[in-house]
């Protein structure tokens, strides 16, 4: 696959909706909505927003995010991230600021309040086995 | 006789009905000093051939005279010429014409006069143009963007690529032709959950991704749509070409 090219999308968001699936490397210098499926990696220079029935198997290098669906894949976010209460998070976690709701997963480590630059890029995923072993991983 | 002016009638305006419109126009254009070549659009290959003579000859004005189809089998070629295109709606369907903001008819003749010039992004599909969008109707062909991923629906959906939108929404044009970008719209049909969910309420069911080129593949040959003139393949190179086409407008443009 090519190196990641960037979608132009400054103010109009890229929307991926229910029913469609991306694969690869999805960038994106505005805000980004994805409902659908995304494997590969996303980097979002705006705000993320990953709805309810969204699945995504990619790693994560947003300026800001809303999870609202299942993400299987380590996230960076530069400023504030929010996970809803449907948020399932498989990876670990890297941001300045987190909120977390009532009922949203995380299994993995985080790493917040500390500042985040655009060129922090998110560690590639460990092995799922390798993952398990680990003694940081929490749910909330 | 103006020889910086040529006009390209459509077969259908020799119809009886459109006899007197017709001699209304060339009338007007006389009187207006814009008087021209005539020329009668058939086959592509010979419209193609008659265009490129003309502009060879000297012609810098290439106007249309016909519908929407008119302008639709023209514009598949005219960007390559070095000419400025204007076009007079005389029947039915005149989508083009009101995104141009041209009236229909007689009134037309005055938008040509005016001759109100703006340069936009023409789209391209292989070797052939297209003004307004490429569509695929029912399909799981995938479209890779700029060679970065693969979009597809992953089942059946339509593929919609635009340089400009037919559809006004809330008084503006879904896509903007001097962006120097297309954009991607698939639609797939809501599954249930999503018809109970909030997103579906704020209208989120279209996939809208913007970029400069890509590729459609499909695993087996389809029939596209370019600007309604179908074309069939297996794989369609895409990409915008920006300014491209000069167009003469009207002051009601929509884009």
């Amino acid at each position: 696959m090519p190196s990641t090219v960037m979608v132009h999308g400054s103010e109009t968001n890229t929307v991926i909706a229910h029913g469609v699936k991306v694969e690869g490397d999805l960038s994106s210098q505005g805000g980004v909505v994805i409902e659908g499926e995304v494997v590969g990696t996303l980097q979002c220079a705006g705000l993320l927003t990953v709805g309810p029935e969204a699945k995504i198997n990619a790693n994560i290098n947003a300026q800001e995010a809303v999870i609202s669906g299942a993400v299987d894949g380590n996230m960076t976010v530069i400023k504030r991230l929010e996970l809803k209460s449907t948020a399932k998070i498989t990876g670990d976690i890297t941001a300045e600021v987190i909120s977390v709701d009532n009922g949203a997963i995380i299994s993995g480590r985080m790493s917040i309040g500390n500042k985040v630059t655009a060129s922090q890029k998110p560690q590639a995923m460990p092995k799922k086995e390798a993952r398990s072993s680990g003694t940081t991983g929490f749910e909330v | 006789m103006n020889q910086a002016f040529a006009y390209i009638y459509d077969d259908f305006v020799s119809q009886r009905r459109y006899e007197r419109d017709l001699a209304r126009m060339e009338t007007e254009l006389a009187t207006r000093g814009i008087s021209g070549y005539v020329a009668r659009l058939a086959m592509f290959r010979q419209s193609r051939e008659i265009v490129s003579n003309l502009a060879r000859g000297g012609v810098k004005n290439v106007v249309l005279v016909g519908n929407d189809a008119t302008l639709a089998q023209a514009i598949s070629f005219l960007p390559d010429l070095d000419v400025t295109v204007g076009y007079i709606p005389l029947g039915p369907p005149t989508v083009f014409a009101n995104l141009l903001g041209i009236p229909v008819g007689i009134a037309a003749v005055e938008t040509l006069a005016g001759r109100l010039v703006e340069v936009l992004d023409v789209g391209k599909c292989d070797q052939q143009y297209f003004f307004t969008e490429m569509v695929i109707p029912s399909t799981t062909a995938q479209l890779e963007v700029e060679g970065a991923y693969r979009v597809h629906p992953i089942e059946n959906g339509a593929i919609a690529i635009r340089n400009t939108g037919i559809q006004v929404e809330n008084g503006k044009v879904c896509a903007n032709p001097k962006d120097g970008l297309l954009e991607a719209v698939i639609q797939t049909a809501p599954g249930e959950k999503k018809k109970k969910n909030f997103w579906a309420k704020k209208g989120l069911s279209e996939t809208q991704i913007k970029f400069r080129n890509g590729r459609i593949l499909s695993d087996k040959p389809i029939e596209v749509f370019l600007d309604g003139r179908p074309v069939r393949g297996q794989v369609f190179e895409i990409s915008i070409v920006p300014k491209k086409l000069h167009m003469i407008m009207g002051r009601n443009r929509k884009i």
